[in-house]
């Protein structure tokens, strides 16, 4: 026993020594680990959840099937037996639980999707995808950066006519939803002077493809929907910045550094922007990771063929492999985004030391 | 104007706009300062001297404004200007090279995400762009003359003690080798110890750099030890101003006498007796 035991309390000691000399390793690990808790935790939440909706997917797809090619027979108990075992259904709640995690986690299978029968859900998921990261990407970024920019200046020129003015402006239009500004630019734009398509992603005429034609029609389609996530975006990020800044201003670095006649612009993007913009590097972070939920309603009022749209699909008629691969996405994204930050933040910040 | 003064400060008014009505934090001052003197401000908390100190470093911010009066200011090698009067653009071109500042050690005034190095680097490159190519020898030689190791460059803020960044400050202040260093409350917060070290460097700053330097303390012990004349405060007004040995001895306004008597001493007078005293 003591023969064992010794060994090990000096190899104990060892890791602890070297954790102890490498401190952001150690911190980097520990969040790893609560990293991977979180993801569990995450799924496993949502895939009770999910399953707790009331209702027979099978059935309901069995009669479909027969409606669709005119069977009169009942569907025979095995044939019912035979898709749900398919589908992961069959069992009681825990094992269909057990089963989904060890074919997700060793098959890497999320399983066949029901909106799009005998096609695998990732292929289901894949295909939309894109959509949803060209359309809500572009518009994150786009809106993160603006709203960082006009939220400094607004901060920077406060009690100026321009600056207060747009200040109260975006505190008024930032409670605006941002389906009811679609709904507008679509009227205007769309019906009333028809210049903008309101529905779909891109002209249908065309082949998609690589071809100055069809990305035309990329952009042309996509601006009404992009542009009313854009600007509600940019108002918010407008008044979170800004509401970061003016503390910031009265800070003794911004009188010292006007002391040193540092041109006025340095100083507001060196020393002000620069210590007020790391939550919103944070924020922006997270926002990227919900970016793989689609934005349900615009993706729904534009015909947008995102993963927003093609969730609202999935539960409506209970295709559970689809929601919880869109779920799961999502999870992972958010999560994953958050990790990298936390990871991050140390080097952006020389103050930050979570592992002390 | 007298041949040997650096600033004129005359009839000034500085006021702050609050609930109350207007509050004059700086009521009617004329003072001079002479090239190459320390010029000490004394005075109880409140009694306006960094009011003085930021109306005349054009750093006043609102609620406070100029009620009136001027500020010339006389550079060497420059045209005299009124401090007042000034466009912010011109003024920022006198800022540091002629003109300088030296805050509180204990406030935040250093950006706390930037080096040490680049907070120098910052400001001689906005003035002295000439000297980027002794950027690297001149920054270590400054931190080196207050006593600093130059392992400081590469260090942020936040690692610094108290009297360390005191002393970056008072590097960084004349580092470009200015007329003028306003110093305002250069040694509270700081320990007995450390506050008579930097008050021996900062005389030392006027004998190697012959800068001018206006040292603000409410702390009549700090004039004793380093100035040359003192201006003595009170409620916005400069009751008193003389030869710092001459106010100690024979105190005019009673105001100044309480201030005296308020310093603790041991034994002996607090004001040195020699030109320069061997402290710490
Ligand atoms: N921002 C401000 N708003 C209103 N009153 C102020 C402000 N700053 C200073 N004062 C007032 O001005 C007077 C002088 O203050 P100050 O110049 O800070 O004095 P000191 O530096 O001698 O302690 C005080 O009565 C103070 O209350
Ligand atoms: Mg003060």
């Amino acid at each position: 026993m003591t023969a064992v035991a010794t060994p090990e309390r000096a190899s104990g000691r060892g890791l602890r020594a070297w954790l102890g000399a490498h401190p952001l390793a150690g911190y980097a690990i520990r969040r790893f680990g609560l990293y991977l808790l979180e993801l569990w935790g995450a799924v496993t939440v949502a895939f009770f959840f999910f399953r707790m909706i009331p209702g027979d997917p099978i059935q309901t797809f069995i009669q479909t099937l027969q409606q669709n090619y005119v069977y009169n027979a009942q569907a025979s108990a095995e044939v019912i037996a035979r898709y749900r075992q398919e589908f992961g259904l069959d069992g009681n709640l825990f094992s269909q639980y057990l089963h989904y995690m060890y074919k997700v986690l060793v098959q890497q299978d999320l399983g066949p999707s029901l909106l799009n029968y005998p096609t695998p859900a990732q292929d289901v998921i894949m295909r939309a995808m894109p959509w949803t990261m060209g359309l809500l990407g572009i518009a994150a970024v786009l809106a993160w950066i603006l709203g960082l920019l006009a939220g400094a200046l607004a901060g920077w020129r406060r009690g100026k006519f321009g600056a207060d003015l747009v200040t109260n402006l975006s505190i008024a239009l930032s409670h605006v939803p941002y389906y009811f500004l679609a709904l507008i630019l679509t009227f205007v734009f769309a019906y009333q002077l028809n210049w903008l398509p309101a529905r779909s992603a891109y002209d249908a005429r065309l082949q998609p493809g690589f071809s100055l034609e069809f990305i035309a029609s990329l952009l042309r389609y996509g601006l009404l929907p992009g542009l009313s996530i854009v600007v509600i975006g940019v108002f918010s990020w407008l008044l979170s910045t800004r509401m970061l800044m003016v503390p910031v201003l009265g800070e003794d670095y911004l009188t010292y550094a006007q002391a040193k006649g540092l041109r006025p612009r340095r100083i507001l993007t060196r020393y002000a922007l620069r210590n007020c913009y790391l939550p919103q590097v944070t924020a922006f972070g997270i926002s990227l990771g919900f970016i793989f939920n689609g934005n349900v309603l615009v993706e729904q009022l534009f015909s947008y063929p995102g993963l927003g749209a093609t969730l609202v699909q999935a539960i409506g008629i209970l295709d559970f492999n689809t929601i919880m691969g869109i779920t799961n996405l999502a999870i992972f994204s958010v999560l994953t985004a958050n990790l990298i930050l936390d990871l991050l933040l140390p080097l952006l910040d020389p103050r930050v030391k979570y592992w002390r | 104007m007298p041949d040997d003064a650096l600033v004129e400060i005359k009839d000034l008014r500085v006021h702050y706009r609050t609930t109350q009505g207007d509050v004059p934090a700086v009521d009617g001052v004329d003072l001079t300062v002479r090239r190459g003197e320390i010029l000490g401000i004394a005075g109880e908390s409140g009694s306006g001297k960094s009011t003085l100190a930021v109306a005349l470093l054009r750093l006043l911010r609102a609620p406070g404004y100029v009620a009136g009066g001027s500020i010339d200011f006389h550079p060497s090698g420059q045209p005299s200007v009124d401090l007042l009067a000034m466009d912010e653009r011109r003024l920022r071109s006198l800022r540091w090279r002629s003109l300088s500042y030296l805050p509180q050690g204990s406030m935040n005034s250093m950006n706390p995400v930037m080096r040490v190095g680049e907070q120098f680097r910052d400001v001689i490159l906005e003035h002295a762009p000439e000297r980027r190519n002794q950027l690297a020898t001149m920054v270590p030689r400054l931190l080196r003359q207050v006593g600093l190791d130059e392992g400081v460059v590469r260090m942020y803020p936040h690692e610094l003690s108290g009297g360390m960044k005191q002393r970056v400050l008072m590097a960084m202040s004349i580092a470009l080798e200015p007329d003028l260093v306003v110093a305002d409350e250069p040694t509270t917060a700081l320990d007995v110890t450390i506050q008579r070290v930097i008050l021996q460097s900062l005389g030392d700053l006027r004998d190697e750099f012959g800068v001018t330097l206006v040292v603000i303390s409410h702390d009549m012990g700090v004039h004793a030890q380093l100035v040359d004349r003192v201006a003595v405060m009170y409620e916005g007004k400069v009751v008193e101003v003389g030869d710092v040995r001459q106010v100690f001895k024979q105190p005019r306004h009673p105001y100044t006498r309480s201030l005296i008597e308020s310093i603790p001493r041991i034994g002996e007078a607090p004001w040195r007796d020699e030109k320069r005293s061997p402290v710490a």
